[in-house]
C-alpha cells in the first residue's frame, strides 16, 4: 500500500567509485563490462534484494568492514524503520531526542530597576498630593471662616506669587480684573477660572481613606499585582504611610489644577479596579473549580467502574453510583456556568464590546470541548443484579486463575528471562490501555497470554536472527543459532505435550466451568464494546480472547482423535481464526490447534529449514514494508498442497501459525496507543481478508479484528435486551451531548438524525420499563 | 533539532509562566504567523488563552480581568505600541516576550512607561522564524536581494531569524558558506558577528562534534524552484499556495463557504502527516480509501437503527465520524482541486518536459518538446515561460542554442512582456557565469556511473527524475567530502569529524522538493540531523515576484 512503499524519490544516487557492480561489488573495468555483467548475472534478481543491498554498497571501499558490523546496524535500522512507520504528526522521528526548551534571556531585573526609579518619582508626586488633600480636608470647612481656611490652605503648599504668572499657563489667556488668578490648593500653581478643576470632598475622602486601608492591608498578602511590589520603598501602596488621623466630610470643594486632578483621578481609577471584580470573573472561577473537581474525581470513578465491571469487590457499587451522580452533576454545572458566561450582558442595552462577547464565546467553546472530551469517557456501572452475576463469575475465574498458575509453574522451568521481560511489557501495556480507555482485561486472560507467548516468541526471534546472520554470511553464527532453535523447539514440544496431558486430566471436571467462562467472556466482551469509544486498542483484547479460546481447545483436545487432524485440513487452510469466530464449530478449531501443537514432535528436525525458507521475511520483528506484503501469499501457497496430508504441508501450517502469533505479540508491545503504524495494519489486512473480510478497512485504525466478536455479540444482545436499561440511559446521555454539539456548530442535518435516534432510544427505554414492570 | 517543537515549547512556557486565569495573547503580524504554525486554537484554548489580539489593533477593549501575554518581534514600532499600551494598560498584568534580542535602551523606555506596574515579566524567547515542518523553517521574506547583494533590512531580518533558530535549538555552530555567492558570505559574517557579540547567549554545553551551519545561495540551483512538483505538500504549495499552514481555496469553482480557507497542519491532521511526502498517484489511492472508509461510517439517514446494537455502534462511531468528515471533505476538496488544475494546465505533459530539460542532455529532443508545448493552448503563459527559462538555463552555452527562436515563439503566443523578461532575468540570476557548481553535466566518474545506472534501471517515474543540487551537496557534507575550496569555513577552525547536526540555509528561498530531500536524508542517515531553512518557501508565485 501506498504509505508503505519506499519513497518514490528514494535516493538512487549511491556513492560509487570505479565501475562496481551494485549487487556483487565486483570491480569491473569499464561501462560495457559492467553492463554486460549486470545483465548476465543480476537481471533476474528481484528488486527487493537490490533494495536491501543498497545500503551495503554505499561504501564500496569499506564493504567488508560494513559487513562485519551488519548485525549491529541491522538492529538499529530496524528500530528506525518501525519508528518511521509511527511517524505521526509529521514529526520526523529519530531526529528528535527529547528537546529542552531553547535559550532565553530575562530583562526583568533591568526593567524593574528602571521602573523603580521612575515610579519612585511618580509615587512621591501622588503621595504629596494626597497628604495635602488630607490636610485640606482635615478640618471642618463649613464652620471655619474663609480667611482662616485660606491661611490653612496657604500653609499646606506655598502659593506661586501672582506677579510671576501674567498668563494662564494652560490656555494662555492674560489675567486681568475679570479673568482672575486662581491657585491650585494642591500644588500652589496658578490658572484661570476656566482651567480650574474642583475636587469634591467625597472624592477626597475616598482617596485618603483608601490609602489608609492599603496601609492596614499592607502586611497581609494581597492578590493584586500592584501590591506585589509592596516591599519597595515608596510604592503606591505605601502612599499613606504619612496619612494623618483626621478626615472629615464637607460639602465644599477644593480647587486644583488640571494636572493634579488628573493624577488624582488616575489614582481613583486604580482604587476602583482593585475592588471591582466583574461578574464573568466570578463565574469563571467557579467554572475552573468545577473542572478541577472533574479532573480529580473522574480517574477515581473510572478506576471504580472498571473494577466493578470486572466483578471485583474492592469497591462498593453504591458508593460508585454516588460518585457517578456527583460527577455528572459537576458536568451539568459546568455546562450551566459556561452558558451563563456566554449570555452575560447580552440583554443589556448597550451591547457589550464585541471583544467581551468573543471572550465569552471562547470560554463557552472551551468548556464544551472539555465536557465532550471527558464526559464521553465516563463508563456506566453494572446494575445490582448484573453486579451479583459479575461477582459470581469472577469467583469462577479466580478459580481458573489459580489453575492457570499451576500451569505456569510447570512452564517456568523452560521459560527464559528474556521472554519473561517480554511478558511483563505486554502486561504493562494492557494495564495502561485499560486505564485510559475504560476496559479491564480480566486478570486470568492476561495471564494466559503471558504464558503462551514467550517460547514461541523466542523461537521466532531466533529464526529472524538466523535470517540476518545468513544475510550477513556468517555461517558459524547461523549454525549456532540453528542449534539454539532446535533446542528451543524441543522444549516447546515437550512443554506442549506435558500441558496436554495435564490438561486432559482436569478436563472432565472443568469442562462445565469452561463453558461458563466463555459465557462470561462474551458478556465481558460485550460490555467492553459498549464502553469503547475509540476502537484502536481492540486488537489487544481480541488477541486475549483468542488465546483463551485456544486454551479451551487445548482442554478439549483429549477427546479428539489424533488422526482426525488430517480431515481438518480444509479448516486449517482457512487459517485458524475464522473458525474461532464461529462458536458453533468449536470442535474444529480445537483439532486444528492440536495439529499445531503436535506437529513439532513429529518432525522437529525439519523445522529450522522450513522456518528459514518458508517464513523468509514476513515475521521478522522489524519487518519492513515490502516484506510485509508477503504473509498473505505464503499462506495460500503453503496450505494448498496440504491436501496431500504430507508432513511438510502440516508443518508449513504450523510455521505460519507461530510467527503469526508472535507477530501479533510484537504489535502489542510496539503499538503504543495512538501511534498507529501503517505497515502493521497493512500487514493485518491480508490476514483479515483471508479470515473472511470483516475488515473495516480503516487505514487509521488497528481495531478491525474485533469485529467478528461484535457480530457474535449482536446476536446475543438481541436475546437479552431486558437488562440494558442502564446502557440505554447512557446512550441517551451521549446522544444528547452530540445533539448539543451539533447544534452548537450549526450542523442541522446531523441534529435531525440525532434527534431521530434519541426518540428511538427513548421509545425503547419506555418499552423496557414496561417489560421490567410486568 | 526540531524547529516546530522549539517554538511550541517557547509558547507553552509563556502560557504556563503566566499562571491560571483568563488570558489574552497579544501579538504582531509576524508572531501571529509564528504561533499559528505550532498551536491550534482548540489546543491553546485549553490553556485558558481565550483571545488573540494584534498589538496594533485599535479595536481592543480594556479588560482588566485578563492577563496579557505579549509575544512580539523587537521592532521599533512594536516597542512604541507597547509603550502606549503600558501607559494606559488594558489588561491587569503583562508578560512580555520578545522573539529576539532587544536593546537595553528599549527595555529602559518600556520600564519608564510602566507607571502602573503592570509588567510582570520581560524576556527574550527566540521563536523568530516560521517553523514549517520539524526540519524546515522559513522567514517568509520575498525578494531579499537586490541584484546580487543584500537589501540591508532583509539582511538584518535574515540574520535575526537565523540566530534565533540557533538559539532556540541551542546550537553554536561552525559556519560554512558558498564561496561563489557574495550574499552567502555576507550573511555568514553577520551571523558570526551576532554570535560573537552575544557570546553569553551562545554559551551552550559543548557537543563532541560542533554543529554546522551551511549557507547556500539559490542562484547556484535556480532549476529546482522552476519544476512542477508531485508530492502532496509541494503540489499544494505550488498550485494553491500554503501560507502559514493555511490554504486559500476561495478561487476553487463552486467551493462551499466553510472550505474557503482550510488548514493543513501535520501536527494535527493525521492524513496530511502521513501523506505529505507521497506523490500524487499515491495520494489519489489513499484518498479513495479514506472516502470509502468514511462512507462506511457515515450514519445513513434513511436506515433505521433497528436494534440496540445498531444504536450502540452509531454512538460509538459518531465522534470519530465527525472528526473524519472534516478531514475527508478537506482533503477531497484539495486533491480534487489539484487534479483539476493538473488537467486544466496540462501539467503532466509540462512536467515531463521540465524533467527532461532538467535531467537529460538531449538538446534536439528537448527543443522539439518545448516547441511542441509552446503551441499547446492549454499550457499557461507562465508555464510556457518556465519551460523556456529551463531551456535557457540548461542550454545557455550550447552550440546550437536557439533561445532567440523560442523567445519569438513566446512572443507570438502572446506571453506577456513581464514573463518574457523573466527568462533573461533568470539567466542573469542563475546562469553559468554565476553558478559555483555544475548543475547539469556530471564531471567525475562517480556521477557518470550514477547517471549510467539510472539509465540502466529505466526511469522509475518520469515526473520525479530530478534531484535537487542540495541532495548532492548535503550528501558530500555528511560524508565529510564537501570541498573547502567551494564551501569555505568562516574563521580559522575547521571540522575534523563528519558533521552530525547540520543547519542549511538557502538565501533566496528553499523549496518543498528540497524539504523532501532533507527529510529523506534524515531518514537514511542515522545520527545525522539536518534542518533546512530558507528566506522563503518557493512556489510559482513567489518566483514571479522574485525575479
Amino acid at each position: 500500500m501506498a504509505s508503505g512503499c519506499p519513497p518514490p524519490f528514494g535516493d538512487p544516487g549511491e556513492m560509487r567509485e570505479g565501475f562496481l557492480c551494485p549487487l556483487c561489488l565486483k570491480d569491473l573495468q569499464s561501462f560495457y563490462q559492467l553492463q554486460s555483467h549486470y545483465e548476465e548475472e543480476h537481471s533476474s534478481e528481484d528488486r527487493d534484494v537490490k533494495g536491501q543491498l543498497r545500503s551495503l554498497v554505499q561504501k564500496a571501499k569499506r564493504a567488508k568492514k560494513k559487513l562485519l558490523k551488519r548485525e549491529d546496524d541491522r538492529t538499529d535500522s530496524g528500530s528506525q524503520e518501525r519508528y518511521e512507520s509511527f511517524s505521526y504528526g509529521g514529526v520526523d522521528p529519530y531526529m528528535w531526542e527529547p528537546q529542552e526548551v531553547g535559550a532565553m534571556r530575562s530583562h526583568l531585573s533591568d526593567f524593574k530597576k528602571h521602573r523603580a526609579a521612575r515610579i519612585d518619582h511618580y509615587v512621591v508626586e501622588v503621595n504629596k498630593l494626597i497628604i495635602r488633600l488630607e490636610k485640606l480636608t482635615s478640618f471642618d470647612r463649613a464652620n471655619t471662616e474663609s480667611a482662616k481656611i485660606r491661611a490653612i490652605e496657604k500653609s499646606v503648599v506655598p502659593w506661586v506669587s501672582d506677579q510671576d504668572v501674567p498668563f494662564c499657563p494652560d490656555c494662555g489667556n492674560k489675567f486681568s480684573i475679570r479673568n482672575r488668578r486662581h491657585h491650585c490648593r494642591l500644588c500652589g500653581s496658578i490658572m484661570c477660572k476656566k482651567c480650574m478643576e474642583l475636587v469634591s470632598l467625597p472624592l477626597a475622602s475616598k482617596l485618603t481613606s483608601a490609602s489608609k486601608e492599603a496601609l492596614s492591608s499592607h502586611t497581609s498578602p494581597n492578590s493584586s499585582p500592584n501590591s506585589v511590589h509592596g516591599s519597595r520603598r515608596g510604592s503606591i501602596s505605601s502612599i499613606s504611610s504619612v496619612s494623618s488621623v483626621l478626615d472629615e466630610k464637607d460639602d465644599d470643594r477644593i480647587r486644583c489644577c488640571r494636572h493634579c486632578k488628573d493624577t488624582l483621578l488616575k489614582r481613583e481609577q486604580q482604587i476602583d479596579e482593585k475592588e471591582y471584580t466583574p461578574e464573568i470573573v466570578k463565574l469563571y472561577e467557579k467554572l475552573r473549580l468545577c473542572m478541577e473537581k472533574v479532573d480529580q474525581k473522574a480517574p477515581e470513578y473510572i478506576r471504580m467502574a472498571e473494577s466493578l465491571n470486572a466483578g471485583e469487590t474492592t469497591y462498593n457499587l453504591e458508593h460508585a453510583n454516588d460518585l457517578r451522580v456527583e460527577i455528572q452533576k459537576v458536568y451539568e454545572f459546568i455546562d450551566a456556568l459556561s452558558k451563563k458566561i456566554l449570555s452575560l450582558g447580552l440583554h443589556e442595552d448597550p451591547q457589550p464590546h464585541p471583544k467581551t462577547l468573543q471572550l465569552q464565546r471562547m470560554i463557552r467553546y472551551s468548556a464544551t470541548l472539555f465536557v465532550q472530551e471527558k464526559l464521553l469517557g465516563l463508563m456506566s456501572l453494572p446494575t445490582k443484579d448484573q453486579y451479583e452475576e459479575l461477582k459470581k463469575r469472577r469467583l469462577h475465574m479466580v478459580a481458573l486463575e489459580t489453575h492457570g498458575k499451576q500451569e505456569e509453574r510447570q512452564k517456568d522451568f523452560v521459560s527464559r528471562s528474556a521472554a519473561a521481560v517480554n511478558g511483563d511489557t505486554t502486561h504493562l501495556k494492557k494495564g495502561t490501555v485499560s486505564k485510559s480507555e475504560g476496559w479491564l482485561p480480566t486478570s486470568s486472560i492476561s495471564r494466559e497470554s503471558e504464558i503462551a507467548d514467550p517460547l514461541l516468541q523466542q523461537i521466532d526471534n531466533i529464526t529472524s536472527f538466523i535470517k540476518q546472520a545468513k544475510a550477513a554470511k556468517r555461517i558459524d553464527e547461523v549454525h549456532m543459532l540453528q542449534e539454539n532453535l532446535r533446542q528451543l523447539q524441543d522444549e516447546y514440544d515437550q512443554q506442549q505435550t506435558l500441558k496436554a496431558i495435564e490438561l486432559s486430566k482436569k478436563q472432565a471436571e472443568e469442562e462445565e466451568m469452561q463453558r461458563e467462562e466463555l459465557q462470561v467472556l462474551r458478556e465481558k466482551e460485550w460490555q467492553r464494546e459498549h464502553h469503547k469509544f475509540v476502537s484502536w486498542h481492540s486488537r489487544t483484547c481480541s488477541l486475549d480472547f483468542r488465546e483463551v479460546k485456544q486454551h479451551q481447545h487445548e482442554v478439549a483436545k483429549e477427546n479428539r482423535n489424533l488422526t482426525a487432524h488430517a480431515l481438518d485440513l480444509d479448516i486449517t487452510q482457512i487459517k485458524g481464526d475464522p473458525s474461532f469466530e464461529t462458536p458453533t464449530v468449536e470442535q474444529l478449531p480445537a483439532k486444528e490447534h492440536l495439529i499445531f501443537t503436535l506437529k513439532p514432535q513429529n518432525v522437529p528436525q525439519c523445522d529450522k529449514d522450513q522456518d528459514q525458507t518458508a517464513c523468509l521475511n514476513p515475521f521478522e520483528d522489524e519487518a519492513d514494508t515490502p516484506q510485509l506484503e508477503d504473509p498473505a501469499n505464503p499462506f495460500a501457497k503453503d496450505t494448498s498442497p496440504a491436501v496431500s496430508f504430507s508432513n511438510t504441508a502440516l508443518q508449513s501450517d504450523k510455521k505460519e501459525y507461530n510467527p503469526f502469533e508472535n507477530e501479533e505479540d510484537d504489535e502489542q508491545t510496539n503499538g503504543a496507543p495512538g501511534s498507529t503504524s501503517n505497515p502493521f495494519e497493512e500487514d493485518e489486512n491480508p490476514f483479515q481478508k483471508s479470515r473472511g473480510s470483516w475488515n473495516s478497512g480503516n487505514p487509521f485504525e488497528e481495531g478491525s479484528s474485533t469485529n467478528p466478536f461484535e457480530v457474535e455479540d449482536g446476536n446475543e444482545i438481541s436475546g437479552e435486551e431486558a437488562i440494558e436499561e442502564e446502557l440505554l440511559l447512557q446512550q441517551i446521555d451521549n446522544i444528547k451531548a452530540y445533539i448539543f454539539d451539533a447544534k452548537h456548530s450549526g450542523r442541522m442535518d446531523e441534529v435531525e438524525v440525532l434527534t431521530e435516534n434519541l426518540k428511538e432510544l427513548k421509545r425503547t427505554l419506555a418499552k423496557q420499563k414496561e417489560k421490567s414492570n410486568c | 533539532m526540531n524547529a516546530v517543537l522549539a517554538v511550541k515549547q517557547y509558547v507553552s512556557k509563556m502560557i504556563e509562566d503566566s499562571g491560571p486565569g483568563m488570558k489574552v495573547l497579544l501579538m504582531d503580524r509576524e508572531t501571529t504567523g509564528i504561533v499559528s504554525m505550532v498551536y491550534t486554537q482548540s489546543e491553546i484554548l485549553q490553556k485558558e488563552v481565550y483571545l488573540f489580539e494584534r498589538l496594533d489593533s485599535a479595536n481592543r477593549e480594556a479588560m482588566k480581568h485578563l492577563k496579557a501575554i505579549c509575544f512580539l518581534r523587537p521592532t521599533k514600532e512594536n516597542v512604541e505600541f507597547l509603550i502606549q499600551e503600558l501607559r494606559r494598560p488594558k489588561y491587569s498584568i503583562y508578560f512580555i516576550y520578545f522573539s529576539n534580542v532587544i536593546s537595553k535602551s528599549d527595555v529602559k523606555s518600556l520600564a519608564e512607561a510602566d507607571e502602573q506596574e503592570v509588567v510582570a515579566e520581560v524576556q527574550e524567547f527566540y521563536g523568530d522564524y516560521i517553523a514549517v515542518n520539524p526540519h524546515v523553517f522559513s522567514l517568509n521574506l520575498l525578494g531579499c536581494c537586490q541584484g546580487r547583494s543584500w537589501d540591508p533590512a532583509q539582511l538584518s531580518r535574515t540574520t535575526q531569524g537565523l540566530t534565533a533558530l540557533l538559539l532556540s535549538l541551542k546550537k553554536c555552530p561552525m559556519i560554512r558558506y558558498q564561496l561563489s555567492s557574495e550574499s552567502a558570505k555576507r550573511l555568514a559574517e553577520c551571523v558570526k558577528q551576532v554570535i560573537t557579540k552575544e557570546y553569553e547567549l551562545f554559551d551552550f554545553r559543548r557537543t563532541e562534534v560542533p554543529p554546522l551551519l551551511l549557507i547556500l545561495d539559490r542562484s547556484d540551483d535556480a532549476i529546482t524552484p522552476l519544476l512542477n512538483q508531485w508530492t502532496y505538500q509541494a503540489m499544494v504549495h505550488e498550485l494553491l499556495g500554503i501560507n502559514n499552514n493555511r490554504i486559500d481555496l476561495s478561487r476553487v469553482p463552486g467551493i462551499s463557504k466553510d472550505l474557503r480557507e482550510v488548514v493543513l497542519s501535520a501536527e494535527n491532521d493525521e492524513f496530511y502527516a502521513n501523506n505529505m511526502y507521497l506523490n500524487f498517484a499515491e495520494i489519489g489511492s489513499n484518498i479513495k480509501n479514506l472516502m470509502e472508509d468514511f462512507q462506511r461510517r457515515k450514519p445513513k439517514e434513511q436506515q433505521k437503527l433497528e436494534s440496540i446494537a445498531d444504536m450502540k455502534a452509531f454512538v460509538e462511531n459518531y465522534p470519530q465520524f465527525k472528526k473524519m468528515s472534516g478531514t475527508v471533505s478537506k482533503h477531497v476538496t484539495v486533491v480534487g482541486e489539484l487534479s483539476r488544475l493538473v488537467g486544466e494546465r496540462n501539467l503532466l505533459e509540462v512536467s515531463e518536459v521540465e524533467q527532461e530539460l532538467a535531467c537529460q542532455n538531449d538538446h534536439s529532443s528537448a527543443l522539439q518538446n518545448v516547441r511542441r508545448l509552446l503551441q499547446n493552448p492549454k499550457v499557461t503563459e507562465f508555464d510556457a515561460a518556465r519551460l523556456v527559462m529551463l531551456y535557457a538555463l540548461h542550454y545557455e552555452r550550447h552550440s546550437s542554442n536557439s533561445l532567440p527562436g523560442l523567445m519569438t515563439d513566446l512572443k507570438n503566443r502572446g506571453v506577456s512582456e513581464k514573463y518574457r523578461k523573466l527568462v533573461s532575468a533568470i539567466v542573469e540570476y542563475g546562469g553559468k557565469r554565476v553558478r559555483g557548481s555544475d548543475l547539469f553535466s556530471p564531471k567525475d566518474a562517480v556521477a557518470i556511473t550514477k547517471q549510467f545506472l539510472k539509465g540502466l534501471k529505466g526511469v522509475e517515474n518520469v515526473y520525479t527524475q530530478h534531484q535537487p543540487l542540495l541532495q548532492e551537496t548535503l550528501d558530500q557534507l555528511i560524508k565529510g567530502k564537501l570541498k573547502d575550496s567551494q564551501y569555505p569555513y568562516l574563521g580559522p577552525n575547521t571540522l575534523r569529524d563528519r558533521p552530525q547536526d547540520i543547519i542549511v540555509f538557502i538565501i533566496g528561498g528553499a523549496t518543498y522538493e528540497e524539504a523532501l530531500t532533507v527529510y529523506n536524508l534524515n531518514r537514511t542517515n542515522p545520527g545525522v540531523r539536518i534542518v533546512l531553512g530558507g528566506t522563503t518557501i518557493h512556489n510559482t508565485k513567489s518566483k514571479k515576484i522574485f525575479w
